[in-house]
């Protein structure tokens, strides 16, 4: 897996190879990890089918490899508003009766549909392991002693502007605002004739856009499969509630920490045990620091 | 005590039916749903205790029933003792669990506590799965045969009767919750913490009760179930999957009922066993099509009948009589 360990320590230097390799992986976590936070940040829903999404653009990122021939890297433009409109659909199917409804409905909906697109690609993919082999995935790229597959550089680049993008998106525009807007003050939002309905709309669909995408540029690096979301969502859960929940900047922060821990983890103990660490950094982090390592204090006790 | 018998007929006639089916009927098929009846309806009665009552929502349950699995399977194989010592160790092994887990996520509400529960229950995973030389690993813990009540190893009917005693049980300790001051207390806690503790309630320390009993509880069906099936595979018994599942039965029946878990359970089980049979045809497996089934209905109840089928038949009975009058 690592082309680290393949070509011999002699011509690498491990600890500049391991921090490249955590910066690789926390811009991808980043990516898959930002729409999660979005849509809590927003809409205050966990979506605990979030890495379902990310498995079916892993799937369309399969399909038209396998099928047309066609390049990762030319899906991404198709997934982007693909995933867009499969967003703003799963929204007007699922989410829109239950985004103002009680915690355990909204944990319950969401985690019925992880259970519905898991299945759902189950019955029609089957359960086998798949691939996607484009030719940038066996090329190395060689900078500075260490060496990388040219997939996880153009990956990282991607995910990265793509993360920038929906921060500044949110950040800078007057849809941006708005949807700030609504999540700090409801009510308010909707006395200063705010749309809430469509901002919430707008959330959903732009979190699952960008977690398509995630799927689609994580394809060529990990196998593809109907569960290949979950070591993925797990993952998000620690990386969001270690920047604190709905805050996109904590998000990549917390990605490099889950990144640093997993590449050190597994470094130094072994691959087979490196997700315990970051559960067991997860749990520390509930307990000690709930809110997030910048979040406000208290607000893990108001279930914000 | 009459009233007492008539509030809970419905339950009453339930269990008795359980209780007279084996006498009459012989088919395995049959009788092994019966069990699976019973053993899932007092697991969801078992999570309802933190889940429903408590209103400490988790998808991390698998974790006590893994324990339970574990402890009695590993003891039988290992070390060639009874499946009830397992039980024994395996429920000590939940109280700390639980107790833990209650104490650390103690101040977490909401999604934070649920997300904090499959944590926990993941890092269980990990341990079972790649723990080879004492757990065997992701291979699993095939559990010996071994006939007479002292090793589990029994026929369907005994088992019919052994997972009632289990549900009746479990049913009972809901009933007492709901007529008890500490029940009453846990309601409080769970419809509003800051006004119970406002009151003097001790609502942390009871949310630690609540959520190391239901584990204890989850922790002996596991163990049932163990030494029933016959065979512990980490990646089940550990599974989010099946911690939603004791969740599922609870909604679709009714959350914090004690009757709840039991109806869900028989609805569940029943179209999990009747599309098994519909679709065993099916090449692309039963499993998924099932579980798309079961996703959906989950997705439905929350949505349409969030007061689950007893609060649906509550409505209805009071609508009824309502017209009569």
């Amino acid at each position: 897996m690592d082309p680290a360990r393949s070509l011999g320590p002699a011509q690498i230097d491990v600890f500049a190879q391991l921090a490249v390799s955590t910066i690789l992986l926390g811009g991808i976590y980043a990516l898959i990890a930002v729409g999660l936070t979005l849509i809590y940040g927003i809409m205050r829903v966990v979506n605990f089918a979030h890495g379902e999404f990310l498995m079916l653009g892993m799937y369309l990122a399969f399909w038209a490899f396998t099928l047309w021939s066609l390049d990762p890297w030319f899906v991404l433009f198709v997934s982007i508003p693909l995933f867009f409109v499969i967003g703003l659909i799963t929204y007007a199917l699922v989410m829109k009766g239950v985004v103002r409804a009680s915690h355990n409905v909204q944990v319950f909906t969401t985690v019925g549909l992880s259970t519905v697109l898991q299945n759902l690609a189950l019955v029609l993919w089957s359960g086998d392991f798949h691939t996607v082999r484009p030719w940038h995935s066996l090329r190395a790229t060689r900078v500075l002693g260490t060496a990388f597959n040219l997939s996880q550089v153009v990956a990282f680049v991607v995910a990265i502007v793509l993360t920038v993008a929906l921060v500044a998106f949110m950040r800078l525009t007057h849809t941006g605002r708005v949807m700030r807007a609504t999540a700090q003050d409801h009510d308010a939002a909707v006395l200063m004739g705010i749309d809430t309905e469509r901002v919430y709309r707008l959330t959903f669909a732009l979190g699952i856009a960008a977690v398509g995408a995630a799927g689609v540029l994580v394809s060529p690096l990990y196998a593809v499969y109907p569960t290949a979301g979950l070591q993925f969502v797990l993952l998000s859960y620690v990386i969001v509630v270690l920047g604190g929940l709905g805050d996109m900047g904590g998000a990549l922060v917390g990605s490099l920490i889950v990144a640093t821990v997993e590449v050190a983890g597994s470094y130094i103990f072994g691959t087979a045990w490196k997700e315990i660490f970051y559960f067991i950094l997860f749990i520390g982090v509930l307990v000690f620091r709930p809110a997030g390592l910048f979040g406000q204090r208290g607000a893990e006790t108001l279930g914000m | 005590m009459t009233a007492t018998l008539a509030r809970h007929r419905g339950a009453l006639l339930l269990f008795a039916v359980a209780a007279l089916i084996p006498i009459g009927v012989r088919d395995a098929y049959f009788l092994d749903s019966l069990v699976l009846i019973l053993l899932w309806g007092a697991l969801s009665a078992a999570w309802n205790v933190a889940g429903g009552y408590a209103g400490q929502v988790s998808i991390g349950h698998a974790a006590f029933f893994g324990i339970g699995a574990y402890s009695a399977a590993l003891l039988g194989t290992r070390w060639q003792q009874s499946p009830w010592l397992g039980m024994l160790i395996g429920v000590l092994l939940s109280l700390g669990a639980g107790g833990i887990i209650g104490y650390l996520s103690n101040r977490l509400r909401g999604p934070y506590f649920t997300l904090s529960t499959i944590a926990f229950s993941q890092v269980l995973l990990i341990v079972a799965s790649r723990w080879r030389a004492f757990t065997a690993g992701s291979e699993g813990l095939p559990v010996p045969f071994r006939p007479g009540f002292a090793t589990l190893g029994l026929g369907h009917v005994a088992w019919v009767y052994v997972a009632l005693v289990v549900a009746v049980l479990y049913w009972s300790i809901a009933v007492w919750l709901e007529r008890s001051r500490f029940g009453y207390r846990l309601a409080g806690v769970r419809e509003d913490e800051d006004a119970a503790q406002a009151l003097g309630i001790p609502a942390r320390r009871l949310k630690v009760i609540a959520i190391t009993a239901s584990a204890a509880l989850t922790s002996v069906c596991g163990t049932l179930w163990a030494q029933y099936v016959g065979f512990v595979d980490p990646f089940y018994v550990f599974s989010i999957d099946l911690s939603v599942r004791f969740a599922l039965n609870a909604i679709i029946g009714g959350l914090g009922t004690a009757l709840g878990p039991f109806l869900g359970s028989i609805l569940i089980t029943s179209l999990e066993t009747y599309l098994r049979a519909a679709l065993s045809g099916v090449k692309s497996g039963f499993t998924g099509i099932y579980l798309i089934v079961y996703g959906l209905v989950l997705i439905l109840v929350v949505r349409f009948v969030p007061e689950g089928l007893s609060g649906l038949a509550a409505r209805l009975w009071a609508r009824r009589s309502r017209s009569a009058a």
